[in-house]
């Protein structure tokens, strides 16, 4: 089993199975895949040099669009303007993250430096808003129905295997968010 | 947004809203944008608060208090400036994977409507 996240002398650390790195590696992984900007044959490579993309669309895809939200509720056209200057770095940066915490999931002991503990709280957080567009969690009350799914033996479909596995993300992101507010007081 | 630890005695919710300021003049014309962000059931309250205090610096009181409007009002303005600035938090908060818009402070021209009340709250 996994150990919840603790701060302490040696920094932020925490353990898990290799199980529970092998899980955690394929859905960096898995997000990673989504947020990679497909190439396009006609692409100005210096424009994508300084991350622009005059052919960015809002995405069609649910959790693709809570991973890059449009920058106003209700101006669309500013708000594709902005996504054609922004978003390609947005990608680069949650890819950069989602990589950086997959690395660290070499060995069972982890122990996090403050940017590794960055990292890994916005990697999880994707992690999560993306199982939650999966499990259809549109409210308080859809998340607490999945919540009460916490027995492994139950996990008989794909759904229910989906909901464990977002409890266990979400266990692991408050215990490592715990530690980082703990290392917050005691660096002042 | 979603909770798993109890929460500090100086946790009341505010009675005041955020966008109440009853601006007489707004001369300043690098004041007028408000950063909004919007609730939802993912996020963890634990979370939002330490992306507030991180990156913007605000106390553990403050923080708490602009998470707890955003989770029980579904939205919350948590910063103000210039559109340049308030942009830029919010390419921020979408590194972060908090759901954050900006928006004009007051009504104004910008095509949509300023104040954009946070009205339909989705679920």
């Amino acid at each position: 089993m996994a150990k919840a996240f603790k701060y302490g002398i040696k920094g932020i650390t925490g353990y898990l199975e290799p199980a529970e790195r092998e899980l955690l590696r394929s859905l960096f992984d898995d997000v990673v895949s989504m947020l990679e900007p497909e190439e396009r044959a006609n692409q100005d490579p210096l424009a994508a040099l300084v991350g622009l993309d005059a052919e960015a669309r809002e995405p069609s895809d649910r959790a693709l669009r809570r991973l890059l939200p449009s920058v106003s509720k209700n101006d669309a056209a500013a708000s594709l303007e902005f996504r054609r200057y922004t978003e390609r770095s947005l990608r680069e940066s949650k890819i950069g993250a989602l990589k950086a915490a997959s690395l660290g999931l070499d060995k069972d002991d982890l122990v996090l430096t403050p940017d590794d503990a960055r990292h890994w709280s916005m990697a999880l957080n994707d992690v999560r808003l993306v199982l939650a567009e999966r499990l259809d969690i549109r409210d308080d009350e859809d998340a607490g129905h999945v919540h009460l799914m916490q027995d492994w033996s139950q996990a008989e479909d794909v759904e229910s295997y989906l909901a464990l596995v977002y409890n266990f993300t979400t266990w692991l992101q408050e215990s490592l968010v715990q530690a980082m507010l703990a290392s917050l007081e005691t660096r002042g | 947004m979603t909770l798993s630890v109890a929460l500090g005695p100086d946790t009341q919710e505010s009675t005041q809203t955020g966008t109440a300021t009853s601006t007489d003049v707004l001369s300043a014309p690098d004041i007028p944008w408000n950063l909004v962000i919007w609730n939802d059931p993912v996020n963890l309250m634990s979370y939002v608060s330490y992306v507030f205090r991180s990156y913007f610096g605000y106390s553990e009181a403050k923080a708490n208090k602009l998470m707890l409007e955003v989770h029980k009002k579904g939205r919350s303005i948590v910063a103000h400036g210039s559109k340049e600035q308030v942009e830029q938090h919010a390419v921020a908060m979408h590194g972060y994977g908090l759901w954050a818009t900006v928006e004009q402070a007051t009504g104004g021209s910008g095509g949509g409507k300023g104040s954009g009340k946070g009205k339909g709250k989705r679920g």
